[in-house]
């Protein structure tokens, strides 16, 4: 109960920081965030476009975390924990890839250009929207829990690669990319500690929101399957 | 009404900010209430289960 107050809270804050304080050129008071170039006002955007593409990567890996512990132990209740998380998952991706859109709108004039970025984050909707067709396609809850494990392990492989590595080493327009001469590796980004500190708070308040999310989704997904099968007992 | 259109068009961000609590608002009060019901079900169920 606490917490959840102290999420509520937390993301309160965050996003009163996150859009109203101002940015300047030379920060002096403590609710003042520097000026970067390139990204000027537009910056603000770091505070929850990050977390969601953070969330889709947290996602995807308790995915396939539980889709071993499913190979393992045969049990459903952790094929609904990790179908929990790949749903979630897959929201946060699209999240992200709508926020980065509305963002290089305003950044780099239109809307999608294919930068490595982009095309990134494309591919692992498609990997992902394959999962959740491969899921639909198969009757038997057991096997469609082992193949979608199978599936949810080999297409995990593919997720640092596409978020962490690839977009670092290709010359791109996002943030990050291996030609920026602004921003560099995002953590020693030119924040002061203000807007790291804000930074920081968002993506921790994020990730409780997500593991909030995700018990709530696997225990209604638990709850339906019991009440399905006392009902064909019945 | 000229007066308001100013006070909307300086005051963009902190409108947005509005909003964005709003949203929170609703969402955080959707999860807590689905997870207060999520619950009472599951006590349900499992005070069948000892029932038995």
């Amino acid at each position: 109960m606490v917490w959840k107050i102290f999420l509520f809270v937390l993301l309160a804050f965050v996003s009163i920081a996150g859009i109203a304080f101002p940015i300047v050129p030379v920060p002096h008071a403590w609710y003042e965030f520097p000026l970067i170039p390139g990204l000027k006002e537009n910056a603000k955007i770091i505070f929850f476009h990050v977390p969601t593409a953070w969330l889709s990567a947290v996602a995807f890996m308790m995915n396939t975390i539980y889709s071993i512990k499913y190979l393992r132990k045969k049990n459903l209740d952790d094929d609904a924990k990790s179908y929990a998380a790949a749903q979630l998952g897959i929201i946060f991706c699209v999240l992200a890839t709508v926020t980065g859109a509305v963002w290089a709108k305003f950044a780099w004039g239109s809307f999608w250009s294919w930068d490595p970025r982009q095309t990134s984050i494309f591919a692992l909707l498609l990997i992902y929207g394959a999962w959740f067709a491969l899921r639909s396609s198969i009757e038997s809850e057991e096997k469609r829990a082992t193949l979608s494990s199978v599936y949810a392990i080999i297409a995990f492989l593919t997720v640092p690669f596409f978020v962490f590595i690839m977009p670092r080493i290709m010359s791109g327009l996002h943030p990050g990319s291996a030609d920026d001469t602004n921003a560099g590796p995002v953590i020693n980004f030119k924040m002061n500690g203000n807007m790291q500190l804000i930074f920081f708070l968002s993506l921790i308040g994020f990730t409780i929101l997500y593991f909030w999310m995700w018990s709530i989704g696997y225990r209604s997904l638990i709850l339906k399957d019991k009440i399905n099968k006392q009902s064909i007992k019945e | 009404m000229q007066g308001l259109y100013q006070l909307l068009d300086k005051n963009a961000i902190y409108i947005v900010m509005i909003i964005v609590l709003i949203v929170w608002a609703g969402i955080f009060l959707y999860l807590y209430n689905l997870d207060k019901r999520i619950r009472t079900v599951e006590k349900e169920m499992n005070g069948d289960k000892n029932a038995k």
